[in-house]
């Protein structure tokens, strides 16, 4: 069934690092590209990270063991290589002359160094596709900045349409590292298409920035035409309403509905028990409700106050008013669309490991004519060092044993420690977690 | 001289939204030919959508509908007639991918779901997307982007943990999907190459959204601890602050000691031993915030922002449309083209998303007017003559 991989047969270098990146390669070896993932012991990277260990416990072996690693390198090999040590460049550019794709997110500066830029990769390799990811691009008077999610947000815009009381709000969750994401993963198909049709390899240049600005462009366009700079109408819209977030019944738990004409005003008002708002002129059309949208909001917060989410959501939806449950992940794991759709994929990890099998996001669409799927955890670190320098590349024993001397490539980290994470109960109190389940495992089945 | 990547993909797109608009505008933006299929007289519902120029609604001049649908032709067809049946099934042929983005049980209703095209073109690969996917109980809600960002997960987690879930910026969850649905599309069309076959693409909003909570997932998964929205820290740092003429985000992220970013706010008493460290900085967090005001006010937010990259600090700052239309870096990428019909004649437009060494984005044309390519498509390309096109214009087909 490999003509149901539509990259089967593909080999990609992930030199990449963090979030954005790596999950766009993750992507890629889910439609079944052999993805290596070129790291150093002393980097790492998102294996440190304690959002999710197993039972919070980082064991003995803490850097195959993070699930936020495994999700954004789910199905990949691993070779390790540092970089600035002794002539560490050699075999990663002896491997990019075998493989078609590669992805890098260094400033234009360290890419230079590395020799990890367009002109020189072509010279290993004519047909090369080489995405390079940069917070602004390699041109431009910004290009060399760095760039971190958590700002780029508002740098490119989205923080100014998002706000509170008029005041810019933060999205949060590293929003700009996937939009990076996705396009890359547009960009590379792209690229695969014209070298299938014309021999070519090519170079993206991949800037976060432009990426953000695109996604708000209808606002940039807004200015333009009309002079507008921003509109910030936090869960409101611009020409519906009522459209809000809603409280329910327990802790921090929400709807949303958003009326969009007065067809769904009328029903909504049957549904919350008002029907002489239904018959008022005050809030006959769109305009107006908007001007009292704090009252409205009131009459809606009432009815949802003491209702639970998911009955309020049913209720209204089987009489065509658009309304979602908030939800928060325990939610989305029993959740029925979730689980009829198959979204979350189970994963085996390696017995050593101790995580055992997990569900995993998977991704945003099926298809009748391919079999993507998570092909397996992230690698251990170094467990394809064999299989590339070895099988790959033809390099000896004696020159694997000797780079492993010199500390070019490893089995496990250097200068890192295990984490400590804090207890859950701990983090609940300090805001880092709103809550926590002890019999998760039961919950999940 | 060499053509854009996607030369000669031909695409038909049907049915309104900006998650359709947006996945057909990518794939015309790097040369595919695309056509979209208006309803006669109302056309793309996006052209009902504000804001629009000059503020005054008219089907011509949507701004959301002129910014997603650059560089495609339009044609009209009633594709609920049976005379339009005919024709789109004359268009799938010609087709080699249809985008849509209706509701599930819509084009099977009259028979023109993804197996009938199919049938008249076996190559085809057709994309659908819909708030919640083609199948699954949840498939027949309704939804806009509130709903859909809420499904998610990713609304649970933004904004700040003592306010409610707020939605992001100017319908997000609809550019997700639909850059994710491009990305499906050329992924099926690249397998098409090789194996002649066709397919259907199932793309849910929701679940290309929810693919963004990579930590609050795994963190249920791997030890049932729910995330929840930030709790701000109170110290000003990461979160929005404001300056002499807006907003900007300190940051202490990145390799930088925290002695750089004191040194360029110049306030001496942030060199206090007790806001060195990350965890001094977290418990004296009030003291800080206060500080952090008193070294921000005497700054310009974009002064800041050049001054702490200079320095390989990461901060932050919030810019708004008009700063993003006169931004130098996005300018000096070319990230602005001309749009040349008549409401946007000499409007610059934001337009390439990514930068390809060759064959990248053009803008070819600007956002069609409703059936504006009806002539060039019926009689250029399917052969109606004059007499048959006043004819279907009669019977409201076109």
């Amino acid at each position: 069934m490999s003509d149901a991989l539509p990259l089967k047969g593909l080999r990609v270098v992930d030199v990449s690092r963090v979030y954005a990146m790596p999950y766009a390669a993750a992507h890629l070896a889910d439609m079944g590209a052999e993805v290596i993932r070129v790291e150093a012991c002393h980097i790492p990277d998102t294996r440190l990270q304690l959002f999710a260990l197993p039972d919070n416990q980082p064991g003995e072996l803490w850097w195959e063991r993070s699930g936020t690693f495994h999700t954004l390198n789910r199905g990949k090999r691993s070779l390790t290589l540092d970089l600035t040590k002794g002539d560490a460049l050699e075999p990663l550019k002896q491997l990019i002359a075998k493989s078609d794709v590669v992805i890098e997110n260094y400033t234009p500066r360290v890419s230079r160094r590395f020799g990890l830029d367009y002109p020189s990769l072509k010279k290993l390799k004519e047909d090369i596709i080489l995405l390079s990811n940069t917070g602004y691009g390699h041109s431009g008077p910004w290009s060399e900045y760095g760039a971190v999610a958590a700002t780029l947000e508002s740098v490119h815009g989205t923080g100014a349409f998002m706000a509170y009381d008029g005041v810019p709000a933060k999205i949060g969750n590293s929003y700009t590292d996937f939009i990076a994401a996705w396009t890359a993963v547009f960009a590379l198909m792209a690229a695969l298409i014209h070298r299938r049709r014309t021999g070519r390899g090519l170079w993206i240049d991949l800037a976060m920035y432009q990426v953000g600005a695109s996604f708000v462009g209808e606002g940039i366009l807004d200015h333009a035409f009309n002079g507008r700079r921003q509109r910030p109408l936090g869960n409101r819209h611009l020409s519906w309403s009522p459209h809000g977030c809603y409280p329910c019944r327990g802790d921090d738990e929400w709807v949303t509905i958003a009326v969009r004409d007065d067809q769904e005003w009328q029903t909504l008002c049957g549904a919350i028990g008002k029907l002489e708002l239904a018959k008022s002129p005050k809030y006959a059309d769109p305009a107006s409700r908007y001007e009292r949208q704090d009252e409205v909001d009131r009459w809606i917060s009432e009815w949802t106050r003491t209702r639970d989410k998911h009955e309020i959501m049913n209720t209204l939806q089987s009489v065509g008013v658009p309304c979602g449950v908030v939800m928060k992940a325990r939610d989305m794991f029993k959740d029925t669309h979730y689980k009829a759709r198959g979204f979350f994929e189970g994963v085996h990890h390696s017995p050593d490991s101790g995580i055992g099998e997990k569900p995993y996001i998977s991704r945003g669409w099926r298809s009748s004519g391919m079999e993507s799927r998570i092909q397996g955890p992230g690698p251990s670190l170094g467990e394809a060092n064999e299989y590339v320098l070895r099988d790959i590349l033809g390099l000896s024993a004696g020159d694997v044993a000797r780079l492993e001397r010199e500390g070019v490539i490893g089995r496990s980290p250097v200068g890192a420690s295990s984490p400590r994470p804090l207890p859950l109960e701990q983090q609940k109190l300090l805001g880092w977690i709103q809550d926590y389940d002890v019999d998760y495992k039961e919950r999940l089945g | 001289m060499l053509g854009q990547v996607l030369d000669g993909i031909k695409i038909l797109e049907l049915g309104g939204g900006k998650a359709s608009s947006f996945c057909a505008r990518l794939l015309a933006d790097y040369g595919a030919d695309v056509i979209k299929l208006e309803a006669p007289g109302s056309g793309d519902v996006l052209r009902r959508h504000g804001p629009f120029v000059g503020n005054t609604p008219h089907a011509e001049k949507s701004i959301p509908f002129l910014y997603l649908n650059t560089n495609k032709r339009s044609i009209t067809l009633d594709i609920v007639s049976p005379t339009g049946c005919l024709i789109l099934k004359r268009l799938a042929q010609w087709a080699n991918v249809v985008v849509e983005g209706h509701s599930p049980s819509h084009l099977k209703g009259f028979g023109m779901g993804y197996e009938a095209l199919s049938s008249e073109n076996p190559s085809l690969v057709m994309t659908s997307i819909t708030p919640f996917g083609q199948m699954g109980p949840y498939r027949d809600y309704k939804a806009s982007d509130i709903v859909t960002t809420a499904m998610s997960g990713l609304m649970y987690l933004s904004g700040d943990a003592d306010k409610e879930p707020i939605r992001n910026a100017l319908d997000q969850s609809l550019y997700v999907a639909g850059t994710q649905a491009a990305g499906a599309t050329l992924a099926a069309v690249y397998q098409g190459m090789a194996t002649s076959k066709g397919q259907h693409i199932d793309v849910s909003i929701t679940e290309c959204m929810a693919l963004h909570l990579v930590q609050a997932v795994s963190s249920y998964a791997y030890m049932g601890a729910v995330r929840g929205r930030r709790s701000p820290m109170n110290s000003g740092l990461d979160e929005v602050m404001p300056c002499a003429d807006g907003y900007v985000l300190p940051s202490a992220q990145g390799s930088q000691p925290w002695e750089v970013a004191v040194e360029l706010l110049g306030v001496e008493e942030m060199k206090a031993p007790k806001f060195s460290t990350a965890e001094g900085r977290i418990a004296h967090g009030p003291e800080l915030y206060d500080l952090l005001i008193k070294g921000l006010w005497k700054w310009n937010r974009k002064d800041l922002f050049h001054a702490s990259a200079e320095r390989r600090l990461l901060f932050g700052m919030v810019q708004d449309a008009g700063d993003l239309f006169e931004c130098p870096q996005l300018r000096s990428r070319g990230f602005y083209t001309k749009g040349t019909n008549l409401e946007a004649d000499g409007v610059e437009f934001p337009g390439e998303i990514v930068r390809l060494s060759e064959g990248s984005y053009r803008m070819q044309r600007p956002a069609p007017l409703l059936g504006q390519h009806n002539e060039e498509v019926y009689c250029g390309m399917l052969g109606y003559g004059k007499e048959e096109m006043s004819l279907l214009r009669r019977w409201g087909v076109i």
